[in-house]
């Protein structure tokens, strides 16, 4: 009788297993497959797609890196993404401190002004903001792009945060205080450098995030060597143009930076989501 | 220390920046926006108050929009199914096995944190006409269907399409989020069942879904919004294309406002997506969420 259970057990065992390898294939694949066609030319794709290429193009790579001002677009990827970041993170930090350890009326009622922000779609603020931009400069100017993203970073960052603020012991401060520290040095050498995962953590999420936004960087920027990857990408794509092997060569390039972040702290990414998802 | 805790310059040096921020990029324009929809405003000239006509004409005589709307909601309610099954499936399985939780959790991950945009330029690709699935099934002597081209059918192909890609990539969100509910659930409530007989599949349906119920509503107000907001993927696979056929609001919203330039009407439609959003989000914290259970 036992001896049967357990072949039973083992069934389902190679049943899940088989089922969670298929899925990851569907799941790999096509990244692979795009990376192996990056290197091909254009002619192999319609003979051999699957095959090994005849000779490793890596002229590819450089071209979109090149013509297709692929790497202009990086470089403006990478000071938006990361000014937004650094700003976010001590905007954020700061007045996640203020709800959840200062005290005062209305940091409740601010709270909630914060968390609205998580659903609202940027779709709705995306016409008044650009008129608004093109007023005051800001139209094809990398700061129009900063701008936003660290307002839609703020929700996330204040909500994870202030729930690493909030659970610190009041001692701590308690201490400082009678050491004679000040609220501010309170906040720059206590909160903070305590809360250095939930900084990491909440860093990681709007920097994917906004690495990967589309629709606001398509809007507001129109020069060339202004634009950002996901923008640059479409620039490889139109009804008359068939160059696939450069379009896929140009979309790895855009996404293994996140591919890279992504190995190196997925858990951390992890954390982050559900840290973010579990709202009261 | 209360003192100091009170120190109301300070709060105000601390919750100025983000306040303003917020009010000045997200706030106000959103009182705009809603203004706009109320007027005729084109790109030139200075909005003039119409009252509710954009909306009249919204709702009455665009097709676009019904068509917009129609694939809205099929993509709402679609993605929030299934990625409440699968997600919830992938979640269950992950958690009972033993060997490469990592590996598998990782991989199915993978797709939410790459670019739409990229994704969806690699779908294009993958179904179109000649090439990419249609070579795999032509050198089986199939004849492939024209994947993102065929419009007939309420749900048109191209839709359905796309919601499956959609779901390839951010499953993943759903599953990581039942996974770190799951296994937070105390080990010995299993125990507890085992011991009084209960099978693996009764102890999930009894003990496991009541307890993960209030992640199930936030994963689905997640799902909600982020369908609604849809907008890289389809930009990049069809470009909303044939003929209007697979446009979402986001899409049409974009149309008119940057494309023609009809700043008010796509106001309209921006606020009706805002509204879409706050209901759905109103509707299934109403109706799945339930007090949490002490664990």
């Amino acid at each position: 009788m036992k001896k049967i259970s357990r072949k039973k057990v083992n069934v389902w065992q190679i049943v899940i297993y088989l089922f969670l390898i298929i899925l990851a294939f569907i799941y790999l694949a096509p990244l692979l497959w795009m990376l192996l066609v990056s290197v091909k030319d254009n002619a192999e794709i319609f003979t051999s797609p699957f095959a090994l290429p005849h000779r490793i193009q890596w002229e590819n790579y450089s071209f979109a890196w090149t013509a297709g001002y692929l790497g202009k677009a990086t470089l403006n990827s990478a000071i938006v993404c990361v000014t937004a970041l650094v700003l976010s993170l001590v905007i954020g930090s700061m007045a996640a401190f203020a709800i959840a350890r200062m005290r005062w009326k209305f940091s409740r009622l601010m709270m909630t002004y914060f968390l609205i922000g998580m659903m609202v779609p940027i779709h709705c603020v995306l016409i008044p903001l650009f008129k608004t931009f093109s007023g005051i400069g800001l139209y094809n100017n990398l700061s129009g792009l900063i701008l936003p993203y660290v307002t839609f970073s703020l929700p996330i960052t204040i909500y994870i945060m202030e729930g690493f603020f909030e659970n610190m012991p009041q001692e701590i401060f308690e201490a400082a205080c009678i050491d004679g520290c000040n609220i501010y040095k309170c906040f720059s050498t206590i909160a903070v450098p305590l809360s250095k995962t939930g900084l990491f953590v909440t860093g990681l999420m709007s920097f994917v995030a906004n690495w990967n936004e589309l629709l606001l960087a398509m809007v507001f920027i129109s020069d060339d060597l202004k634009k950002t990857l996901p923008v640059s990408l479409s620039k490889f794509v139109g009804p008359y143009n068939t160059n696939y092997v450069q379009m896929f060569a140009a979309i790895i390039i855009a996404i293994i930076p996140t591919i890279v972040v992504y190995c190196c702290f997925s858990n951390q990414i992890v954390d982050g989501l559900t840290a973010g998802a579990v709202k009261g | 220390m209360d003192k100091l805790l009170r120190n109301k310059k300070a709060i105000i040096f601390f919750i100025a920046p983000a306040f303003l921020l917020f009010t000045f990029v997200l706030f106000i324009p959103i009182c705009q926006s809603v203004w706009y929809s109320l007027c005729n405003y084109d790109a030139l000239t200075k909005p003039e108050f119409i009252g509710f006509e954009n909306y009249r004409q919204l709702f009455l005589n665009d097709k676009t929009m019904r068509i917009a709307l129609k694939n809205s909601l099929f993509f709402m309610v679609f993605s929030c199914v299934s990625q409440l099954l699968m997600g919830l499936l992938l979640a269950a399985l992950l958690t009972n096995i033993n060997k490469g939780r990592n590996f598998f959790k990782n991989v199915y991950y993978l797709p939410c944190v790459l670019s739409s945009a990229a994704l969806g330029l690699l779908w294009m690709f993958i179904f179109s006409p000649k090439l990419g699935i249609n070579q795999i099934l032509a050198s089986w002597g199939i004849q492939g269907p024209l994947w993102l081209m065929d419009v007939r059918g309420f749900i048109n192909l191209p839709m359905k399409v796309i919601a499956f890609v959609a779901l390839w990539q951010y499953v993943g969100q759903s599953m990581m989020l039942y996974m770190a509910q799951i296994s937070g659930i105390d080990k010995s409530l299993y125990e507890a069942s085992y011991i009084d007989g209960a099978t693996k599949t009764q102890s999930f349906v009894h003990i496991t879904l009541p307890l993960i119920r209030p992640m199930v509503a936030t994963a689905m107000s997640l799902n909600c919004i982020g369908s609604l907001k849809f907008f890289d993927l389809i930009f990049n696979m069809t470009e909303a294309g044939p003929n209007h056929q697979t446009e979402v609001l986001a899409t049409h919203l974009y149309t008119q406002g940057f494309k023609y330039f009809k700043y008010g009407y796509a106001s309209a439609i921006g606020v009706v997506l805002l509204i879409l959003c706050l209901v759905m989000t109103f509707i299934i914290n109403k109706f799945v969420k339930v007090e949490s259970y002490e664990m």
